[in-house]
């Protein structure tokens, strides 16, 4: 039997100022057609992403109220509905990443599932449910990775934070900053997307 | 069995039947009340029994009055009813007189309902008991009426499980055992659910639809059991495992999931979770925790979870259910049109396969849902903004505004749909308003915003905003839709002309502008009264491709100092320089002239004006630039572009900062050329003040002045601008003593005259500082200021401050200023150390022998009396008298010569003690000679005096104090004596340390005379006084010793006998021996004679003390005499007299 498990639809970088500053739509299966496709328009994610930004705002402010660490992994965020939620991950300089996951991106049989590895472990709770759910902490691969990346786009001579993240009030002609182009962080993204399933631990 | 049941359980039939009656006080009508209440209990039982329910039944007595007797009769009474009826005391109450308090009452009833609700459970129980009676018998039971087709249909075995199942859960549930409920419900569930069930009905029976909608309160029911038992995430995940099996069954026997039924079924799904969540009332999701959604529970905390799995607030479902009314729409409006037609007027075979094609439970059939005629049919959009609306409000409580604004945009699309555009501009205006996508950097978002909602204002005749809009959505950064003409001045066209011509404000950062802008200065400082120059760049991000912008006018606004500047649109100006996308032109600015600037320095503000073709096509840089007048110093740089658009239809106005943008220091040489401006603020330019032409000179002014010296100063303002000057002085002295002096400032007329007399004097009160008016000095010409201090008495150091603010005639709003800071050194011109030598009154002491000397003052006046006039005789003292010699040594410490006029003494009088007398005496040796003798600087020169001091009276004997200042008088060499200062002579008063004169001490003074004997040979008189001012009698021994240098005659040894407070004498005559050879001719020379004095009783010898010329003292405190040359005739060969040593 088929069984749903999660993979990454979106992956978001979004800057200091709450601004975007990179964004990766990953295709999911689509049973109907048995095909990858982005389950969602660029838009939506943008809007996915974006709402997402409400619940880091919400936990900072829970943070700061009981006086709990600032910063990291945020978990889930929310449940966009009952396939997408949204899992966060703030930076201790406010560069925020999240991922949005589909938890029915991908399907495998159950046969070939059993000689991947790691995976055995979430097909036994997905044999009831049909779809593999998700570990509190099963995301924190993907932020690792994707925290390597920027910091190594970051060590990058060429590029400069602040043009992507301005300063706050310094200037508002430029906008609120420009996005990232940087082809290898775009590769290392995408690598990270199609990497992940359940299960993974190391995404480097 | 169908919702009548449930209805019958829960409405109709009730477990507990409670009945009230009055239980009536009047003794005489009881027994006929308490029968009629038996009765009426009896009727009431009777009739519930022939009901076949078991409905428990409940009295309530209730007293009437307050008089009820609570005692014998009453109890019985009670009784006597309860018996009559057959109640269980359980169910009977008496509710006593209504003169309880109203909580007495309540909790009367509180334990009513207690007991009550103890039989109602045991009701249901006995129902549920029933029901799983039912079920154990394991058979189906025979039909209780024989089957009729239509009305009802047999069940299987299962059925009837299920039919068991769900009413003892459902009474399980009234009995609030939720658990147990659970437990039933899952089972009916699941059986229905069954091969044996569900699996069997055809599709197209009305049966399946009937047990779908069975199995979806069953599942409801399970929801709410789970909710209940704090079951949040079983309660999620039950919801989904419902709908999955659900989606399972119509995708293999129904219709499938593809059809608007289905997912008109999905919506209404979310929409009873979020009910049934709403209903729950979660404390843990209320908007006040901030809480989207619930940890999971305990039990399934370590599982694998959907993330939908933990339960989310309603919002979220209530978004879902619309999610899915749009997916409902969407099939709907995808049926083919012969599929929406009516029943009627289709052929049977189309209403066949329709049957087959859409799932239609619980909801209308293809050709309601969406009618062909357009007309009637479901209101999609209405649906869909409900639910949007419900999870919008959700969302905003929570705090979660971005995705209240999300779901607004989603409702707006939908009110696109339905053409409800006022109701879009209300959603969105807030929104666009404040849009933190723009400023966050959501283009793709804020686009899609900005195209809705101008729609929607475009046909509500939202003038400005369509016109923002346009203006906005004119940035490159917008993806370009096609066939828009991006034309902002066409923006208009197609909207209700508004009554006036809308004018649209736009302030900085209200929206994304297509257009950027940067002032540059050229130079980082300039100076006032000069000008600099600055490039006002705006650089077009517009579409490429649409129309160009023309503006009308440009306002670059400063902070302070400069003016603003407006640039007015003229077609071809000839100063365009254009290569690719920049265009360069140099615009000459005017500034209306200013006519008027009142004394008081009031400047009119006038903005300079240029004209330029203000043109902007897309992706252009236009570069204006400009020279601008810098006016007044400080610090300024450029604040806000305005551009003014007017076309016919509206007036627009937008407001930019200039912020640091990457470009903003570029600066365009010509179009080709550029350079960048290695500045960190580029937008700012410091304007230092004016230089000022106006020179201050000092022209009096040493280096040095003295102490006791009035000094007068005097500068030199000169006008060297070319206009004359409107000036006013300040003059400030700080000095670090805090009594600064004060000083007196005068002016005198600006040609270089140089009496005082016919100056425009400004002679204020002498204060540390003075201000004045200095009227108008002409060009190249000059004022002449004097400043005079009184004499200081320190030695000190001052800064004088002059300030000369003025602004020239041609320029009146210009202030400039000039000053200068002079240094005032006043230090003590001299310094001098003293000795006070002692010498031998020449006249005798007074003797206690002798009473003319003593006893004359006898007058008791004499004692007290301390005036310093010696003429009264009666004043006149007899105390001892002693001489004294002060010899001062003064050294100039001035800078430069000066001319010493006199040097004198003052003896302060000392109290009543002893009298003095004084006089001056100029000595010979390097003393004043002629009044007005120059003194170098770090030359010493000496003064002495002699000081003739006598005690008052004879028995004053103590010790006393002289008290001397010293007093010079002087001038400066370079004040001729006629000069304008008059004073000319100054004097300065020093101190002298105080000397201790009178001792009780005796003491040996001696002192030489000189006697010219006959032939040339120098014959020296010593003569030695001991003076015995004590009251004893003293004896001296005195021996004089032999020596090579000279012979003498006189005792060689002798004693002395002194009384008290007299003096006696002793003398010797000396004969130097001088060689010739020794002192080498000229000068005399030193003998030392050994003269030893000592104290016979007290054997301690006493120091010979040298007086008046001729003797001192050397190192080791022996006397030295001075041996004179020989005078001019003496003889040589004289020397070898006799050397008699004789006693």
């Amino acid at each position: 039997m088929a069984t749903a498990i999660p993979s990454i639809a979106c992956l978001g970088v979004i800057g200091r100022n709450n601004n975007p500053l990179h964004i990766q739509i990953f295709p999911s299966y689509d049973p109907a057609t048995n095909t990858f496709a982005p389950i969602r328009t660029p838009l939506q994610f943008s809007l996915i992403l974006y709402s997402a930004l409400d619940v880091f705002d919400l936990r900072s402010r829970q943070n700061t109220s009981s006086g709990v660490g600032l910063s990291g992994d945020l978990g889930l965020l929310h449940a966009v509905d009952e396939r997408l939620a949204a899992y966060g991950f703030e930076t201790n300089t406010g560069t925020k990443f999240v991922a949005v996951v589909d938890m029915r991106g991908r399907r495998i049989d159950s046969r070939t599932a059993a000689s991947v590895a790691g995976t055995q472990a979430a097909l036994a709770a997905a044999a009831t449910a049909g779809v593999v759910g998700l570990r509190e902490g099963e995301m924190k691969p993907v932020f690792k990775a994707m925290q390597t990346a920027y910091i190594r786009l970051l060590q990058n001579p060429f590029y400069d934070p602040d043009e992507h993240s301005p300063l706050p009030g310094t200037g508002t002609t430029g906008g609120p900053g420009k996005r990232i182009t940087n082809k290898r962080f775009g590769e290392d993204l995408r690598r990270i997307g199609e990497g992940w399933t359940p299960g993974v631990t190391n995404l480097l | 069995m169908d919702v009548r049941w449930m209805r019958k359980h829960q409405e109709h039939v009730p477990s507990v039947l409670l009945c009230f009656y009055t239980l009536t006080s009047d003794p005489t009508r009881a027994t006929l009340c308490d029968n009629q209440i038996k009765t009426d209990v009896n009727k009431i039982r009777g009739l519930l029994s022939q009901s076949g329910y078991r409905t428990r039944l409940a009295v309530v007595l209730l007293s009437d009055q307050a008089t009820m007797p609570l005692g014998e009769g009453l109890q019985e009474r009670l009784s006597n009813i309860q018996r009559g009826c057959g109640l269980d005391p359980k169910a009977f109450f008496l509710v006593p007189p209504p003169k309880e308090s109203q909580e007495e009452l309540e909790r009367m009833a509180e334990n009513m309902l207690t007991t009550l609700y103890g039989l109602a459970i045991e009701y249901y129980r006995d129902l549920g008991r029933h029901a799983r009676k039912k079920r154990s018998r394991g058979v189906a039971p025979q039909p209780t009426v024989p089957p009729t087709s239509g009305t009802s249909q047999t069940l299987s075995l299962a059925g009837w499980h299920v039919r068991y199942d769900f009413k003892s859960a459902v009474f399980a549930e009234f009995r609030q055992e939720m658990d147990n409920a659970l437990r039933s419900f899952e089972q009916a569930y699941e059986n229905l659910l069954s091969s044996e069930l569900l699996e069997i009905i055809p599709s197209w029976s009305p049966r399946w639809n009937e047990a779908r909608f069975l199995a979806d309160v069953m599942a409801i029911r399970c929801l709410r059991c789970l909710l209940w038992n704090d079951q949040y995430s079983a309660a999620c995940r039950r919801w989904q495992m419902h709908r999955d099996r659900i989606a399972d069954f119509v995708d293999r026997r129904g219709r499938g999931t593809s059809n608007y039924g289905w997912e008109a079924w999905e919506a209404r799904w979310a929409t009873v979770m979020a009910n049934l969540i709403e209903r729950t009332d979660i404390p843990d999701l209320a908007p006040s925790t901030l809480k989207l959604y619930l940890p999971p529970e305990k039990n399934v905390m370590g599982e694998r979870l959907q993330p939908w799995e933990l339960l989310h607030h309603t919002g979220y479902w209530y978004r879902m259910a619309a999610n899915h009314l749009r997916t409902r729409r969407m099939y709907a409006h995808s049926m083919p049109d012969d599929d929406r037609r009516s029943p009627s007027d289709s052929p049977a075979s189309h209403v066949a396969s329709k049957a087959f094609t859409y799932d239609t439970y619980m909801c209308p059939d293809p050709h309601e849902e969406y009618p062909l005629t357009g007309r009637g049919g479901v209101n999609h959009s209405r649906l869909i903004i409900e639910a949007l609306i419900r999870a919008r409000t959700e969302f905003q409580k929570r705090g979660q505004f971005r995705l209240a604004a999300e779901t607004s945009l989603e409702c707006a699309r939908e009110l696109v749909v339905v053409k409800d555009w006022k109701n879009i501009v209300e959603l969105l205006r807030p929104i666009w308003r404040e849009m933190s996508f723009r400023t966050e950097g959501w283009l793709t978002i804020a686009e899609d915003l900005s195209w809705t909602l101008r729609a929607g204002a475009a046909m509500v005749g939202e003038a400005d905003l369509v016109v923002a809009i346009d203006w906005e959505l004119l940035n490159k950064s917008f993806t370009r839709r096609m066939n828009w003409h991006y034309n902002i001045t066409r923006s208009l066209e197609g909207v209700a002309p508004p009554k006036s011509k809308p004018r649209i404000q736009i302030a900085d950062g209200q929206i994304l502008s297509f257009f950027s802008a940067s002032f540059v200065f050229k130079t980082e400082e300039g100076k006032a009264g000069q000008s600099c120059q600055g490039q006002l760049s705006i650089k077009s991000n517009a579409h490429p491709g649409s129309a160009p912008i023309v503006f009308s006018s440009l306002q670059v606004k400063f902070d302070d100092i400069i003016h603003t500047i407006v640039l007015q649109h003229q077609a071809d100006s000839q100063t365009r320089q254009a290569n690719g996308n920049v265009v360069l032109s140099s615009v000459a600015l005017s500034a209306p002239a200013v006519e008027d600037a009142s004394d008081e320095g009031s400047i009119r503000r006038a903005g300079l004006r240029g004209e330029a073709d203000l043109t902007l096509n897309p992706g252009q840089t236009t570069v204006f630039d400009m020279e601008i007048p810098l006016r007044e110093p400080g610090e300024a740089s450029a604040a806000t572009l305005t551009v003014s658009l007017e076309s016919d239809t509206f007036d627009l106005q937008h407001t930019l900062n200039f912020g640091q943008s990457r470009d903003a220091n570029t600066w365009y040489v010509s179009p080709t050329a550029r350079k960048r401006i290695p500045r960190p603020n580029p937008m700012s330019i410091r304007v230092l003040p004016r230089p000022p032409k106006l020179e201050i000179k000092p022209i009096v002014w040493d280096e040095q002045y003295y102490t006791n010296e009035s000094i007068s100063l005097a500068l030199e303002i000169l006008n060297a601008e070319d206009a004359d000057a409107m000036a006013k002085l300040s003059a400030v002295l700080v000095g670090e003593d805090p009594p600064l002096p004060s000083f007196q400032l005068r002016t005198s007329a600006p040609d270089s005259k140089f009496e005082d007399s016919s100056d425009l004097v400004s002679e204020e009160e002498s204060s540390s500082q003075v201000h004045t008016q200095l009227g108008t000095i002409g060009a190249s010409s000059c004022l002449k200021i004097h400043v005079s201090l009184p004499p200081v008495d320190r030695s000190s150091s001052f800064d004088f401050t002059f300030r000369v603010s003025y602004h020239l005639s041609t320029d009146p709003s210009t202030p400039i200023t000039q000053q200068i800071t002079l240094q005032l050194n006043i230090a003590n011109p001299f310094e001098a150390n003293y000795d006070l030598l002692p010498r031998v009154h020449p006249d005798p002491w007074p003797s206690l022998f002798d009473p003319d000397t003593t006893l004359l003052p006898t007058p008791s006046p004499d004692t007290s009396d301390s005036s310093p006039t010696p003429t009264t005789p009666t004043a006149l003292p007899n105390g001892i008298k002693q001489a004294w010699c002060l010899t001062t040594r003064y050294a100039s410490f001035a800078s430069e010569p000066l001319r010493v006029l006199d040097v004198d003494i003052i003896l302060h009088s000392t109290p009543s003690v002893s009298y003095s007398h004084q006089k001056a005496v100029t000595t010979p040796r390097g003393g004043i000679s002629e009044p007005g003798k120059v003194v170098r600087p770090k030359t010493i020169e000496e003064a002495t005096f002699d000081i003739l001091t006598q005690k008052a009276t004879l028995d004053d004997r103590s010790q006393s104090v002289l008290d001397v200042s010293f007093i010079i008088k002087w001038q400066r060499l370079g004040r001729r004596g006629g000069g304008d200062d008059d004073d000319g002579v100054n004097v300065t008063t020093l101190p002298v340390p105080r000397f201790n004169i009178f001792g009780i001490e005796p003491r040996v003074l001696a002192s030489v005379s000189y006697m010219a004997t006959s032939d040339s040979t120098r014959v020296i008189m010593l003569e030695v006084m001991i003076e015995n001012a004590s009251n004893h009698f003293l004896t001296f021994g005195l021996s004089m010793e032999p020596s090579d240098e000279f012979a003498f005659s006189g005792p060689k040894q002798t004693t002395l006998n002194v009384l008290p407070v007299s003096r006696r004498s002793a003398t010797y005559r000396l004969l130097p021996l001088g060689t010739e050879k020794e002192e080498g001719g000229a000068g005399g020379h030193w003998i030392k004679p050994t003269l030893v004095v000592r104290d016979k009783y007290f054997q301690k010898v006493l120091r010979v003390q040298p007086t008046a010329e001729g003797t001192k003292v050397d190192k080791d405190g022996g006397l030295l005499i001075w041996v004179p040359p020989p005078a001019e005739e003496a003889a040589e060969g004289d020397e070898d007299d006799e050397d008699d040593e004789g006693e």
